[in-house]
């Protein structure tokens, strides 16, 4: 199978051993030395050239992502304006969340403890893969199962862009939402998993979840209509305390 | 004194996390510096769409410079400033190109001296420039999911029980398969180069 042109796989790895700069003095040396033959420099650099090329191919598609930004929102640029009025808008947010915080003690409602006492955020998927055309979403459900919800937002949200109607994204999105308390935000992706048409495997789930955002959001009404949907048990348990 | 070595060490580490291709330091940097750039370009014969190629090109140089250790803090403590730079430059040897001058009239062309060494083309530069043109090309082209595996390892500099543990898979069945994929995008950028 090897082909007499290929190069060894001991060759790549001592190159990416001198890019990284993870070479020892003797090693150094000796590759030093050996780069002075004319042939061997000529492999070393073709090995260099195509990381570079990988790289910059890539940096360039980033840097494209990146325009998108300006050309969406030609003013935030001004970085120290920015900076201000995140300030300024940490403070208030700050402001409302202690109002809001002392409210929701005081009037802690069954619907909160309810949602307190029933909401677990999901497990996730298992991250095996048939095809590694679902890289980056299995890279991004490694984020979400060790708890870095924030990351594993980012990286789906981009893909969602490309793939708006994707039942599984969008159900993670909310999923992932749910785990880090933004109910409001996760309340949309989970409305347009359970209102596509596809039988999606997760369907009991979303319904389920989107229950419980109602829940917590104070949407009785709806919270009932979305977890009498779900067919899972435990959803039958929360209604029947909720209909109490 | 003090302030001045902050300043230093704050470079520093922006350009450590540029060598490891720091997606959030990119997207800063890129975001911070755009709009300067255009309004150079807009303020000199150019329109938007120019000013956007003509920047993308201006930071991959910024970059490939950093990666290779051509840009040192002791000759210049100011990251912006040296992208600014190589765009300015860029832009003018744009305007002194024949590409341009054919288009326009001399006269409305403003001169400018470049003293940057980096940015003077020379045959040996233009050829590596193709021959990574070239490998891009390939990669481009080469399939899933060598080319996933490859811009995780290279580009995020993900390590490989890192890859390995988001496929599933044993660590060294991944630095077989991207060992694999490296021999691959080879042979094709050597096959294209006979054509």
């Amino acid at each position: 199978m090897n082909n007499s042109k290929d190069i060894s796989e001991e060759l790549i790895e001592t190159v990416e051993r001198y890019l990284n700069k993870s070479m020892d003095k003797t090693e150094l040396q000796d590759f030093e030395k050996k780069l002075e033959d004319s042939n061997f420099r000529t492999l070393v650099n073709d090995i260099k050239e195509i990381i570079l090329g990988i790289e910059t191919y890539e940096l360039k598609e980033q840097l494209n992502e990146f325009h998108k930004e300006i050309d969406a929102k030609p003013k935030t640029y001004i970085t120290s304006k920015l900076r201000f009025l995140h300030l300024k808008r940490i403070a208030v947010a700050a402001v409302l969340i202690i109002s809001l915080g002392s409210l929701w003690y005081f009037t802690s409602n069954t619907n909160t403890r309810l949602y307190n006492k029933y909401f677990t955020p999901d497990p996730g998927l298992p991250t095996t893969m048939s095809s590694t055309s679902n890289f980056d979403f299995y890279d991004a459900m490694v984020n979400y199962k060790h708890g870095d919800y924030n990351v594993a937002i980012s990286k789906w949200k981009t893909l969602a862009e490309k793939k708006p109607n994707n039942d599984t994204l969008n159900y993670f999105l909310g999923a992932a939402y749910l785990a880090i308390k933004k109910e409001t935000q996760a309340i949309p992706f989970l409305e347009k998993t359970v209102q596509s048409k596809t039988d999606f495997y997760l369907k009991n789930d979303a319904y389920y979840y989107l229950g419980l955002a109602y829940l917590k959001e104070g949407n009785v009404e709806l919270a009932i209509k979305y977890l009498e949907l779900s067919k899972k048990e435990v959803s039958t348990e929360i209604l029947s305390k909720l209909k109490k | 004194m003090g302030d001045s070595n902050n300043k230093i060490q704050f470079t520093e580490h922006l350009i450590a996390q540029i060598k490891k291709n720091n997606s959030a330091t990119l997207k800063e940097l890129y975001i911070l510096n755009y709009p300067k750039i255009e309004n150079f370009v807009l303020k000199n014969n150019g329109n938007k769409a120019q000013a956007k190629d003509l920047f993308q090109e201006a930071f991959i140089v910024f970059w490939k410079n950093i990666k290779e250790d051509k840009f040192t803090v002791q000759n210049n403590s100011n990251l912006n400033g040296y992208l600014y730079t190589i765009s300015k430059n860029k832009w003018m040897d744009y305007l002194r190109s024949s590409s341009y001058k054919k288009t326009v009239n001399d006269s409305t062309v403003i001169e400018f001296n470049t003293t940057d060494e980096h940015l003077t083309d020379n045959d040996d530069d233009i050829l590596k420039e193709k021959r990574l043109e070239n490998i891009m090309l390939a990669f481009k082209d080469l399939g899933e999911p060598c080319k996933s595996l490859l811009k995780m390892f290279y580009y995020e500099k993900k390590s490989l029980s890192y890859i390995a543990e988001v496929i599933n898979v044993k660590e060294n069945t991944i630095r077989n398969k991207k060992y694999r994929c490296m021999n691959t995008l080879r042979n094709m950028v050597l096959a294209s180069k006979k054509n």
